[in-house]
């Protein structure tokens, strides 16, 4: 038996994302693929068969030219807590072989490449296309395989993989934590950093323990500012989003036309 | 029982099932089950990365001139993640999608391997591997026969950045050997550079103090999609405070644009007739700082030479700009351009800034003098949040140069681009005219031997087929690339340099900085492949020349040289990795000029000259005249930058090309972008099939309607269709050099084409 | 032994050239499917244009669909052996073949549908007692293995098998505890296509799909096995009529026929009934509460608000009103008119809660997501059918799969 995830004590690692400081640059992504081993093809044009850990969406506010406004909105994985906050992600809830998990002590969502078998139920559960399919075996021409990064393993052909909040990374920092004797503190905020927050050069995006007060997400996702994408739908994610643009916070969820935006928190 | 052919069958079968089943019982099919999906999770060809100690080595990026420290991280001996560098003073950590891509260089098929010689015809790909001593022999040899026919000058190298030592290096092996023709593709800065040395007599580069200005006023510079040094500057819009007011002037909604505090829509090409505008509207109010005007300035109001001939200053020029002549030309409001004005001249350390998108074409000169002028008129120069004036490096002092006749008559001859002559006495090198000087050429080449080093100018000279068309009649290419671009796969020798993570390379202020910074690169892993630092092969063939010229060449190797020639900078480079130097000029020195009347000029005497008139030395504007009749060509193509895209120096790596969005690349080709508006006209839709014509050429493209683009325009993204490299890169979308022409400033001869004449069918 | 017959006495076949011949078409198109089959396992998924946005498409609807088709063999065999509804004796032996080609087909799908085939046991092995697929893989097998014995005596059936005393004696066997086993299969089948309903209906993240939930199961549930039961039958009556078209012979007395479609038209009725009410609270209820319309979900040129029209007014209560009437079941045209809007209608339902699911897009910023099947994802959807005519035919030509067939048609 699982034990009762201590949804207030237990670390959740989560995300805020300044949507009004991103710039689209897509240094998110690259650094993702470097730090991820994540595969390329010649032609990546198809993005619904592009492997993308964190994808940079690109909104608008359809108006006209000079009214026309953009907003790029970067989507990793959002580590939905799922209904009721007990790590029943709509992906970790559906998978038969359990390929995919809810990690308690992080709020993480794994992925276990050598156990997944392809069935693809969690791409169909997942709201956000977190989830991406490897429908070809990855190959790296040239010398590149020399590049690949031996912390995160190269996956085969046939399975899914997503962005795992640089699970890695943690564990690498706990081991660190472990060799210091400082295995009963909390990690620090500068222990434990995703690939993209560290690459992302404008710094849009926060990354730590939701619950932790020296965290500077914890403080930051309380904003006035802070949503989260398609929330009604209960999915619980932990990563958030900050804008002052209320035509960017409307297309972050779907409403019916009476309704708007942060004023329904209430409700549900 | 007997046993005939159909009891046999039932008793094989029969036989057969029962054996199944039974197998079923022992463990061997539930074995092999299991070994069948351990197979899956270990497959030969899904690699396991070889794990090694982790170590972290610094140097600089040097994939394009933003020269960003980093740190390499390697796992044992193979380096495999390159992140950016806190404490280095440019980008403090920021990298952009190039720089974090950089392994995917250093290890990509688009590697020159070897040293090649053609071997089938020019472009045909067909390569002989040669060792360093015949390649260099025989670049050498050809150098020798043209010295001893006496035509050294027909020698000419195109460089690529300017920056660093090795461009020197280089212009000193070509002065000793006997040709002036040392050249390199123009930016925007180039055109500032040209303006900082009009208007205030210096021989340098502009520098934006935009950490410190207040608002900043960008005159389609795309800060965030590369412009200046592109780590530096998302950095900056990252960590930019909400007093900052930034405000980009553009005809479509460029990633810039979408993140400024304002976008303002412009009829393009009209930039210099805003900022005269709002100069008047400065002027008019009198916003502008009159202490720096009236102490340090030239040129301003009316004035009389020493001859006594009255001349019209910058004030006057100013009274043709008025709110609604400027309006009609930009399609600004008359209320905005006002209040623009009035905000800009309000703030306190206000700056504006151009080159357009990336900076990558040089535009006019009036625009860029104009721009000046109105930080001028507020007194930023050389002070905080203002323009600054980056002076060239001045080197330690090489030996002098002993040169024979040979030499010193090929070094006296024309520049074969014009450039420094009596047409373009400013402009230091103008290779944007050299395809056209080449094709008009009755007989042979004045170009008999082109060395290209960290250059592509096959791909990125504006008109791609004269181009082609020139090269072609070059007798003999010779290019240094690393990688098969477009100008190696055309060249007849190929002796590929080091790639960047492998050499040594000084990087001085990234431009656009507001203070001189010099980084040094240093190899951070041994060569993978059989490839020789570009320094070296010059320093070589020196060498091999012989006599006077191998005499200016005392260094045993760029190493050596580049010790030399860094002296005191080049111990605290080794050891920190960057030398940062920030002078505040004396408050007396602030103000000093170099210019003739010792003051900033608004009226820039260097540009005066017999037979010209006020009107040509004053900024005035002039509308670019864009090739194509307006008829047929009745919309007009402007290319755009994306940060995710190489436009120039590099191409895109797969990684970079893998995060560009559909609505740019589709399969293998270019969408345009076009208002629905002009669409509709067009009967043209989403995704649809177009032919895209202009006066240079025409390209099979597809539709993207976006809303964020004027009315009239369509808009291309530079940086694709390249015909060379790998398929991760070749043959997808179209190069926008293969459309657009350059259009040569008649002031100072730089390319100032900002687009082209266009029509678009539904096909 | 020699010489025994292999046709069933009594009946009539056709000659063996025409048999050959009509066999080697069917196989023909069989070894395109398998072919396909193949270049899917050794190339990969990639060999299909389902994408990360369509990662379930054509064969989940083919799975689904053949498994609400196929209910027509568990349904059957609930009337025949648990209620008593002895006349219907007459026709499960036709609904058990169609039962038993309907899941191993499903299985065979299912094996060419995930990514690592040769992993397919790990659903078994580590299997994760909250998802509704691992629920749906053990009650498929379990039910397949079910059905594979209700067939087993039908296949000792044949007069060569019989002859052979213990073959006899077991076949003699398994008719007496078949009931056992038919009620076991009910059971089963209760379950996996209740799971099967409930794959789409627990997908809260997919507010199209996602239903509210009686106990742990989302509506979907009791709707899938519903609608199996009520049209399942009714493809096993297409398959009858099918069968007598092809052999032009009555195999089945029409009171038999009858008696099926007047269950089959009242649970149709029932069903929809059910169905149309879950549809109120679902665009009412559901999905308000997550900021959709229903118009929102059929804003697309494909999928428009016609085919929920389609599903639950022309293949559900029309055919359901058709068949609890006397006279729509007495003339013949009607009859099938009605059984074969309930088969379209039950694949419909199965294809608008796998495909459309997919298809809606879930962002404002985001369209409607697109997918057309390729030829090897079209090739081995109709491989089961050409497997399908292949079992029907050998077991209609060498074993006794139709009481009536003799009486009917008097060999003189
Ligand atoms: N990642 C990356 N960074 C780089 C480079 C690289 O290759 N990759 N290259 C480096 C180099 S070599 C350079 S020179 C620099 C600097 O490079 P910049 O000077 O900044 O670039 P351009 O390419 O001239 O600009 C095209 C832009 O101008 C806009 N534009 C076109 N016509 C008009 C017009 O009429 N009016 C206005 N206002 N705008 C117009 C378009 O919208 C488009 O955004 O970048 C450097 N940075
Ligand atoms: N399409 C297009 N054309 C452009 C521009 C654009 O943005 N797009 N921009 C314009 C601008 S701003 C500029 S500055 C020019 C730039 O024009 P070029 O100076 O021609 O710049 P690149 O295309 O970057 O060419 C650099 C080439 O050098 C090779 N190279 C890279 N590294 C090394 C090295 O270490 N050693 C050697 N020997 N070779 C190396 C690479 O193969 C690369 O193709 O292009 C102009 N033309
Ligand atoms: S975003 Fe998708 S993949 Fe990630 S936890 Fe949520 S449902 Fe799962
Ligand atoms: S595709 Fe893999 S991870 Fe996803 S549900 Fe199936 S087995 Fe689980
Ligand atoms: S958190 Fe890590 S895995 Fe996830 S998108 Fe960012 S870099 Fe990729
Ligand atoms: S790296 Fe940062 S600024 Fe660039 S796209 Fe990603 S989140 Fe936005
Ligand atoms: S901006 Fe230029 S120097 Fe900096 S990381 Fe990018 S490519 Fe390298
Ligand atoms: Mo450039």
């Amino acid at each position: 038996m699982k034990e009762k995830h201590d949804y207030e004590r237990a670390r959740r690692y989560g995300m805020v994302i300044d949507l009004d400081k991103c710039t689209g640059c897509g240094a998110c992504m690259v650094g993702c693929y470097m730090e991820n081993n994540v595969p390329f093809k010649p032609d990546e044009t198809n993005k619904l068969d592009s492997i993308n850990w964190i994808r940079v969406y690109k909104l608008n506010n359809g108006k006209p030219y000079p009214e026309t406004e953009i907003c790029y909105l970067p989507m990793p994985c959002m580590q939905c807590d799922g209904v009721d906050l007990h790590g029943h992600s709509p992906c970790v809830s559906v998978c038969p072989a359990v390929a995919t998990d809810y990690d308690d002590d992080t709020g993480i969502v794994s992925q276990i490449y050598t156990r997944c078998f392809g069935c693809r139920y969690c791409m169909a559960a997942c709201p956000y296309h977190a989830r991406k399919f490897n429908w070809w075996d990855p190959v790296w021409p040239a010398d590149m395989k020399k590049a690949l990064s031996p912390d995160v393993s190269p996956r085969m052909r046939g399975v899914v993989e997503k962005c795992s909040f640089c699970f890695h990374r943690y564990q690498l920092a706990r081991n660190k934590a472990y060799f210091e004797n400082r295995q009963n503190e909390p990690l620090g905020e500068d222990d434990y950093q995703t690939a993209c927050a560290q690459a992302c050069p404008t710094g849009t995006i926060t990354f730590g323990d939701l619950n932790n007060k020296a965290h500077a997400v914890h403080q930051l996702k309380t904003s006035p500012n802070a949503f989260r994408l398609l929330e009604r739908l209960g999915t619980n994610p932990k990563v958030y989003y900050l804008t002052a643009k209320n035509w960017v916070r409307r297309q972050g969820d779907n409403y019916l036309t009476d309704e708007e935006p942060g004023k329904l928190k209430q409700k549900r | 029982m007997k046993i005939n052919r159909r009891n046999f069958l039932t008793y094989t079968t029969a036989a057969a099932l029962g054996g199944a089943a039974g197998t079923l019982l022992t463990p061997v099919p539930w074995k092999l089950m299991d070994d069948a999906a351990i197979w899956t999770q270990n497959w030969p060809w899904t690699p396991v990365p070889e794990a090694g100690p982790v170590s972290y080595k610094p140097s600089i990026c040097t994939l394009c001139p933003g020269g960003c420290g980093i740190y390499v991280r390697f796992s044992g001996n193979r380096p495999v993640k390159i992140e950016g560098m806190k404490e280095h003073p440019v980008n403090k950590g920021a990298l952009c999608p190039m720089g974090l891509s950089g392994l995917q260089y250093l290890y990509g098929p688009d590697r020159v391997r070897s040293p090649l010689k053609r071997e089938g015809k020019r472009g045909e790909g067909k390569w002989k591997k040669i060792t360093w001593d015949e390649a260099l022999a025989a670049v050498t040899e050809k150098l020798a026969s043209l010295r001893k026919l006496e035509e050294p000058q027909s020698v000419a190298c195109i460089t690529g950045m300017e920056g660093g030592t090795l461009p020197s290096l280089i212009g000193r092996f070509l002065t000793v050997y006997g040709s002036p023709n040392l050249m390199r593709q123009a930016t925007a800065q180039d055109a500032g550079a040209q303006a900082v040395f009009l208007t205030q007599g210096k021989q340098g580069t502009p520098g934006f103090d935009i950490e410190n200005a207040d608002f900043i006023l960008s005159f389609g510079s795309g800060m965030l999609d590369g412009w200046g040094a592109p780590g530096r500057m998302s950095r900056l819009f990252g960590a930019r405070n909400t007093a900052q007011r930034f405000i980009q002037i553009e005809p479509r909604l460029s990633d810039t644009a979408a993140s400024a505090n304002r976008w303002i829509g412009i009829n393009p090409g009209t930039e210099g007739a805003l900022a005269l505008g709002l100069a008047h509207i400065i002027v008019k109010e009198s916003l502008y700082n009159k202490h720096f005007v009236e102490t340090f300035t030239f040129g301003f109001n009316d004035w009389n030479d020493e001859a006594g001939v009255a001349h019209t200053g910058f004030k006057a020029l100013l009274e043709g700009y008025g709110p609604e002549n400027v309006s009609r030309i930009t399609g600004i409001q008359e209320a905005l351009i006002k209040s623009l004005a009035r905000e800009f001249a309000g703030s306190s350390r206000p700056i504006a800034i151009n080159g357009r998108g990336k900076g990558a074409l040089p535009g006019g000169m009036n625009e860029t003098l104009a721009v000046h002028a109105l930080n001028a008129l507020m007194g930023n120069i050389n002070k905080t949040g203002g323009l600054y004036v980056i002076p060239e490096l001045t080197y330690a002092k090489w030996p002098d140069l002993g040169m024979d006749g040979i030499a010193s008559r090929g070094m006296r001859q024309p520049r074969c681009d014009g450039a420094g002559g009596d047409l373009f006495p400013n402009s230091r090198f103008l290779l944007n005219r050299v395809p056209t000087l080449i094709n008009t050429t009755k007989d042979g080449s004045p170009v008999e031997a082109l060395l290209v080093v960290d250059a592509n100018p096959m791909y990125t000279l504006p008109d791609t087929a004269a181009t082609r068309k020139a090269f072609e009649r070059i007798p003999f290419i010779v290019s240094f690339s690393s990688y098969m671009d477009e100008t190696a796969s055309y060249a007849d020798y190929i002796l590929p340099d080091h790639s960047p993570l492998e050499r040594y390379q000084d990087v001085p202020a990234p431009a656009g900085m507001s203070h001189q910074v010099i980084s040094l690169a240093v190899p951070v892993i041994k060569p993978l492949y059989d490839t020789r630092h570009t320094g070296d092969a010059f320093i070589h063939m020196a060498k091999a020349l012989g006599g006077f010229i191998e005499e200016a060449f005392p260094w045993n190797g760029y190493e050596a040289f580049l010790e030399d020639t860094l002296q005191g900078h080049w111990r605290i480079l080794k050891k920190k990795g960057v030398v940062e130097i920030i002078e505040t000029p004396a408050a007396s020195d602030r103000f000093t000029f170099n210019t003739a009347s010792a003051k900033y000029e608004f009226y820039p005497t260097a540009r005066a000259g017999t037979g010209k008139r006020d009107s040509d030395v004053l900024p005035a504007y002039a509308p670019a005249i864009l090739d194509g009749d307006e008829k047929t060509f009745n919309l007009i193509l402007i290319p755009c930058d994306s940060i995710r895209m190489a436009g120039d120096h590099m191409a895109s790596s797969p990684f970079m090309t893998k995060t560009v969005d559909d609505t740019v690349l589709k399969k293998q080709m270019t969408l345009v972008e076009i208002n629905p508006a002009t669409a509709l006209k067009l009967n043209l839709e989403e995704g649809g099939k177009a032919l895209l014509k202009t006066p240079k050429g025409k390209a099979s493209v597809l539709i993207h309607l976006y809303e964020g683009i004027m009315p009239g325009l369509i808009a291309m993204p530079r940086g694709l269709g390249h015909t060379a490299y790998s398929e991760y890169l070749a043959n997808k979308g179209t190069n926008i050099n293969e459309l657009m022409g350059p259009i040569e400033d008649p002031a100072s001869g730089l390319d100032m084409a900002w687009g082209i004449r266009a029509q678009l069918f539904r096909v | 032994m020699n010489g025994m017959p292999l046709i069933p006495a009594g009946v009539n076949r056709c000659s063996k050239r025409r048999f050959a011949f009509w066999m080697a078409a069917v196989t023909a198109v069989l070894v395109w499917g398998v072919y396909a089959m193949f270049l899917i396992w050794y190339k990969g998924l990639n060999q299909t244009r389902m994408n990360d946005a369509y990662g379930f498409a054509l064969w989940i609807w083919a799975d689904l669909s053949v498994i609400a088709l196929g209910g027509g063999a568990f349904f059957s065999g609930f009337l025949t052996y648990i209620v008593g509804k002895d006349k219907l004796a007459n026709i499960i032996n036709f609904a058990v073949i169609i039962g038993f080609i309907c899941y191993s087909s499903a299985l065979l799908i299912l094996t060419i549908d995930i990514g690592q085939p040769l992993r397919g046991w790990f659903i078994f092995w580590h299997a994760n007692v909250h998802s509704m697929l691992t629920e749906v893989a053990f009650c498929l097998s379990c039910y397949f293995a079910v059905l594979t014995i209700e067939f087993i005596p039908l296949i000792l059936e044949n007069p060569r098998l019989a002859k052979k005393p213990f073959l006899n004696h077991l076949t003699h066997n398994m008719h007496g505890v078949m009931p056992i086993f038919a009620a076991t299969g009910v059971f089963l089948s209760f379950f996996h296509q209740g799971s099967l309903g409930g794959v789409a209906g627990v997908l809260y993240g997919r507010p199209f799909a996602y239903r509210e939930h009686v106990f742990i199961w989302p509506w979907t549930f009791f709707l899938f096995t519903w609608s199996a039961a009520a049209c399942g039958p009714c493809f096993t009556i297409l398959g009858i009529w099918l069968t007598e078209k092809i052999t032009r012979k009555k195999l089945v007395k029409q009171d038999v026929i009858r008696l099926l479609a007047k269950i089959s038209g009242w649970m149709i009725i029932t069903y929809i009934i059910a169905k149309t009410a879950d549809t109120l609270y679902w665009a009412f209820v559901t999905a308000p509460s997550r900021g959709f319309t229903l118009m929102d979900f059929y804003s697309s040129p494909t999928y428009n608000i016609g085919l929920l029209f389609i599903e639950i007014v022309l293949c559900g209560f029309v055919p359901g009103l058709i068949l609890i009437t006397r006279k729509g079941r007495e003339n013949a045209f009607l009859l099938m008119s009605a059984v074969i809007l309930a088969v379209m209608g039950v694949s419909l339902n199965r294809w608008v809660m796998v495909l459309q699911v997919m298809a809606v897009p879930l962002f404002s910023f985001d369209d409607w997501f697109t997918y057309m099947p390729s030829w090897q994802e079209v090739a081995t959807t109709i491989l089961p059918v050409a497997y399908g005519l292949i079992v029907i035919s050998l077991a209609y030509r060498y074993l006794p799969v139709f009481p009536q067939e003799q009486e009917l048609n008097p060999i003189d």
